[in-house]
């Protein structure tokens, strides 16, 4: 009962976050700070959880008319490259092992099959919650390899790298599809195909890394960036903080999700990060190979590794089948309804793109919401 | 994949494990990825059976006075 007190006392339920007042309140300064704005606003986001919840409640209905939220490439799911999912499958082939990953990664398009499609033909995979229960399969079945086949942002690495650095299983290894965002995020901005004027950056990568490696954002680019969090308060007063510091001219990285985000980051996971892995290039689906933005297991742990314990040939790799826009999509170039797949030979029953796959996928929110969506 | 949820830590259990009621659901969650010790009643965020961060109850207040001067405006 202690712990009912203390709920309402600490004031993260989320109520709060969804309260009509203060949604309407944020809404009217938004309202007129883009008075003073001459052109249309394009914000991305590059959280898929953003894309989630900014449809979920209708915010972009919502947001006065010259500013537009776009969505970038921050679903892990989406982003990574049917060759992850070729060489996990290459892998339970050749040496009879178990895979073991999130239910996101199921029906990810490899270049012929994906996880869903295999386990079809009699390979064992196993949908799990977290690494921990891979780990835990593979102590029951110590004859056998197990593999966790691991995709996410920060978030997401710094969990797998705590079990990297602590693990020691003959049976059991880690394939890494783990992607570090800041250094995409710049690649985006060297683009001239696509034009947006602040990121919203995404509020639980930034527990982790905390403010320091979005600065060079502002810095070199002297574009702003608002670390925001996930309920409609949240987001619109990331929104808002974007609007602001384009009207004052004036960018740097505004946290408007101090609650959970501290300056810093967590310290602890970001040490087991060091410790567990090492920067190198990654492949993102259909964009081809983005330098600096992925997170292999490093040398000292390569007994986890799955990528060096198995003697993984060179395969032949298909990001994209005939039709699919997801490159486009993941960059925010297109919208769902502009591919021609959109909702027909595309659906979240049976997605042909990765974007379709997961319940953060830009074209699967698309299709789940579609009411309420792209109506502009 | 991001998605972490806020719990309340109902209960030290042994070693880097703690209960955490996450909207009326009690679940183990693994504290190895945090600096600082948790105590009963603390707010986590919980990310595939991990705490990745711990509620900063200053900034919470901090966010409200925001809203206020929004609101009365």
């Amino acid at each position: 009962m202690e712990g009912k007190k203390a709920l309402g006392e600490k004031m993260e339920p989320v109520k709060h976050y969804r309260d009509k007042k203060v949604v309407d309140a944020i809404l009217g300064r938004l309202k007129k700070e883009t008075e003073k704005l001459e052109d249309k606003i394009r914000i991305m986001h590059v959280c898929g959880t953003h894309e989630h919840d900014v449809v979920k409640h209708g915010l972009r209905g919502l947001l006065p008319q010259n500013i537009e939220l776009i969505a970038g490439p921050g679903c892990p799911v989406c982003v990574s490259s049917a060759q992850d999912v070729d060489e996990v499958l290459w892998i339970a082939d050749n040496h009879d092992a178990i895979i073991t990953t999130f239910g996101d990664m199921m029906r990810v398009p490899g270049s012929t099959e994906s996880l869903y499609q295999a386990q079809g033909r009699g390979v064992d995979i196993r949908v799990v919650y977290g690494i921990s229960e891979a780990i835990k399969l593979a102590e029951k079945n110590p004859e056998q390899d197990v593999i966790f086949f691991s995709v996410g942002f920060e978030t997401t690495s710094c969990v797998t790298a705590a079990e990297v650095v602590r693990t020691n299983i003959p049976n059991f290894s880690i394939y890494s599809s783990h992607k570090v965002i800041p250094p995409a995020m710049e690649l985006l901005l060297q683009r001239d195909d696509i034009e947006f004027h602040g990121y919203l950056a995404p509020g639980h990568v930034s527990t982790i890394i905390g403010l320091k490696p979005y600065e060079f954002i502002p810095e070199k680019y002297n574009f702003p960036v608002a670390i925001s969090g996930f309920e409609p308060v949240d987001i619109l007063m990331g929104i808002l903080s974007l609007i602001k510091q384009i009207n004052a001219e004036q960018a740097f990285v505004d946290n408007t999700y101090g609650r959970w985000v501290k300056y810093e980051g967590n310290t602890a996971a970001l040490r087991t990060l060091d410790e567990a892995y090492v920067i190198s290039d990654a492949r993102w689906r259909g964009l081809g190979v983005f330098p600096n933005t992925g997170h292999e297991i490093s040398d000292e742990y390569r007994h986890n590794d799955a990528k060096k314990k198995y003697d993984i040939p060179e395969l032949p790799v298909k990001d994209l089948h005939a039709g699919c826009i997801c490159d486009e999509i993941l960059i925010g170039k297109s919208k769902p309804d502009q591919c021609k797949l959109f909702n027909k030979a595309c659906r979240p029953d049976h997605p042909i793109g990765a974007c379709m796959v997961s319940h953060e996928g830009t074209c699967n929110v698309a299709a789940t919401y579609e009411e309420i969506i792209w109506k502009e | 994949m991001c998605l972490a949820i806020p719990g309340l830590v109902t209960e030290l259990l042994e070693g880097t494990r703690v209960m955490v009621d996450i909207t009326g659901v009690r679940r183990e969650a693994d504290t190895s990825l945090l600096e600082d010790p948790l105590n009963v009643g603390d707010y986590v965020l919980v990310h595939t059976g991990f705490i990745i961060a711990k509620l900063d109850p200053e900034q919470a207040k901090e966010d409200l006075k925001m809203w206020d001067e929004i609101l009365s405006n």
